[in-house]
């Protein structure tokens, strides 16, 4: 009954992300149609000399060729724009809450005084959070299949789940990141805005650090380039999401209400 | 701590931040009675209530529920699964319906006895099917009442238990909790700041007053202690001391002089009587008295 009561808390904000990143990435096989018209024409052989001298230049030059075809497209404006910068969001979003935010709305200590523990409590929300998120990230990203052929182009079921799984992963990292939050702050909305303040200061060093880019773990960039799953990248964050909840546990176990 | 014992504190000291919400402590809630738990507003009784459901940790001292420490994982969960719990507010989940809530509270508690749910649904007026949100705060503490009493608890821990009930209902709701302990022999602890109805139900009181034990004991007992003296002369009361056992408080007001004893009063009729009042008039003191004196003397 706790996983139900997790889904009861959380079922709006599950929909709002399924809905919304199903409709972005459903949206983007569409978008091919438009872009196929608008690509050719762009000429970005030149750029200003401070591009030039940036690596904007170059990165311009790769985005345009990318998108040449349907793979690159749904990959550059899918996997690596709509689905990580939103994906980011939504699993923060739906990390957020729990035990702590009960007590601003005063149900907490109905929610205290059931036998269960404080882990259990946590493991509950936890386990029903993480659920919605894989669901989110394998259903919006198999849109794209599903989708494909009826504007006659193909795109492997399989590169959709294995790109889904890496925004899985990564996502995970946030959601415990909201959740470890969320277990030291009584309201939603301190945890939700230090948590994208994290996810905005990760972008800013990745661009900076490339080895430290999460962002191209969550992406699946390697997979699209090579077809090889960010392996390294993807145990590293279920070791971060997993070291993320356990924080949440302890602090939670030592609180007092 | 004996087995007829169902709460005991001992030194307990809860400090938040700067602020001392006990100060040791002391209470001893016997099987099967209804105890009062008594005090003003911020004299620790919510914070009591806390660290007995391991809600809140104490800073020193020692809390027992059926012998049990509510802070370790385990038992602390043995103890929940013995005790049911009405928080001041009565705050619900919003997003459940009634019948949600209790197929919700239900899950939990093997012994929840559903002939009684029923009964409790006709009795309150309640309808399974309203959402929790939309309810008034009585209609939420009927909720609240129904989800404790039918889990089968062997002791109920009801803060302000009749707060936001009209008066019929008032005494519904105490009714209920008497013949509940009577049919459960179960233990009732519960706090209120309705004297009258602590009075009307209660076995065993004890007042705290910032985070202390001022006055404990069974009812009668304290009924049968406590007295008031009060002594009329012929001009202005003198200003005296009373150095009889058990004297509580000395107040003068004009020709009049009251004297409460928590010593029978006998001490102190024979000790005054000295002072050759017009007339000493020994009268029992209702709960509230005691309360009002036990809480005035700390001032």
């Amino acid at each position: 009954m706790l996983w139900h009561k997790a889904w009861l808390e959380t079922r709006w904000r599950f929909i709002s992300a399924l809905l919304i990143l199903t409709v972005l990435a459903g949206g983007n096989v569409y978008d091919y149609i438009a872009a196929q018209r608008l690509l050719p024409r762009l000429n970005a052989t030149t750029t200003t000399p401070a591009a030039e001298a940036t690596g904007l230049g170059d990165a311009l030059r790769e985005a345009i060729e990318l998108q040449k075809n349907f793979r690159g497209f749904i990959w550059y404006q899918a996997f690596r724009q709509n689905l990580t910068q939103m994906g980011v969001f939504f699993a923060i979003l739906l990390g957020c809450g729990g035990l702590l935010s009960e007590s601003s709305k005063g149900s907490a200590l109905f929610t205290l005084s059931l036998p269960v523990t404080r882990r259990r409590l946590l493991g509950a929300r936890a386990g029903a959070g993480l659920a919605q998120w894989l669901a989110v990230s394998m259903i919006a990203p198999l849109s794209i299949p599903i989708l494909a052929p009826s504007i006659g182009e193909h795109f492997s079921i399989v590169d959709a789940l294995a790109h889904g799984l890496c925004v899985f992963f990564v996502g995970a990292v946030f959601f415990s990141l909201a959740s470890f939050l969320s277990t030291l702050f009584g309201d939603i909305w301190r945890p939700l805005l230090i948590a994208i303040g994290i996810a905005c200061g990760l972008a800013i060093v990745s661009f900076a650090s490339p080895q430290l880019a999460i962002f191209s773990v969550m992406d699946g960039e390697s997979y699209f380039r090579n077809g090889t799953l960010p392996w390294a990248g993807l145990l590293t964050s279920a070791v971060l999401a997993t070291a993320l909840l356990y924080s949440a546990a302890e602090t939670l176990e030592r609180r007092d209400f | 701590m004996s087995d007829r014992t169902v709460i005991e504190t001992a030194g307990l000291w809860k400090r938040y931040d700067d602020i001392e919400a006990l100060r040791g402590l002391d209470l001893r809630v016997p099987h099967g009675s209804i105890f009062g738990f008594l005090g003003r507003n911020g004299a620790g009784k919510t914070t009591t209530i806390k660290v007995l459901l391991g809600m809140a940790r104490p800073t020193r001292g020692e809390a027992r529920v059926f012998g049990l420490s509510p802070f370790e994982p385990h038992s602390g969960v043995d103890i929940r699964g013995r005790v049911a719990f009405v928080s001041d507010e009565k705050d619900l989940y919003d997003y459940m319906t009634v019948g949600e809530i209790i197929a919700f509270t239900r899950s939990f508690y093997p012994r929840w006895n559903s002939n009684l749910e029923q009964q409790y649904l006709r009795k309150f007026d309640l309808a399974t099917g309203r959402a929790i949100k939309g309810l008034s705060r009585g209609t939420r503490t009927k909720v609240a009442l129904l989800l404790a009493l039918c889990r089968g608890a062997e002791l109920l821990i009801l803060d302000e238990p009749t707060s936001g009930l009209d008066p019929a209902m008032a005494e519904d709701v105490l009714q209920a909790l008497v013949g509940h302990v009577a049919g459960e022999e179960s233990t009732i602890f519960f706090s209120s700041h309705q004297l009258n109805e602590v009075e009307q139900i209660a076995d065993h009181v004890a007042i705290i007053e910032r985070g202390q034990t001022v006055v404990s004991g069974p009812l009668d007992e304290l009924r049968a202690q406590y007295q008031r003296i009060q002594l009329v002369f012929d001009g202005e009361a003198p200003d005296i001391r009373v150095h009889a056992p058990g004297t509580h408080s000395v107040r003068r007001k004009g020709r009049v002089l009251t004297i409460l004893s928590a010593g029978g009063g006998t001490a102190v009729v024979d000790e005054v009587r000295g002072y050759r009042p017009a007339s000493i008039d020994v009268t029992p003191v209702t709960l509230k008295d005691i309360f009002l004196e036990s809480v005035k003397t700390e001032d």
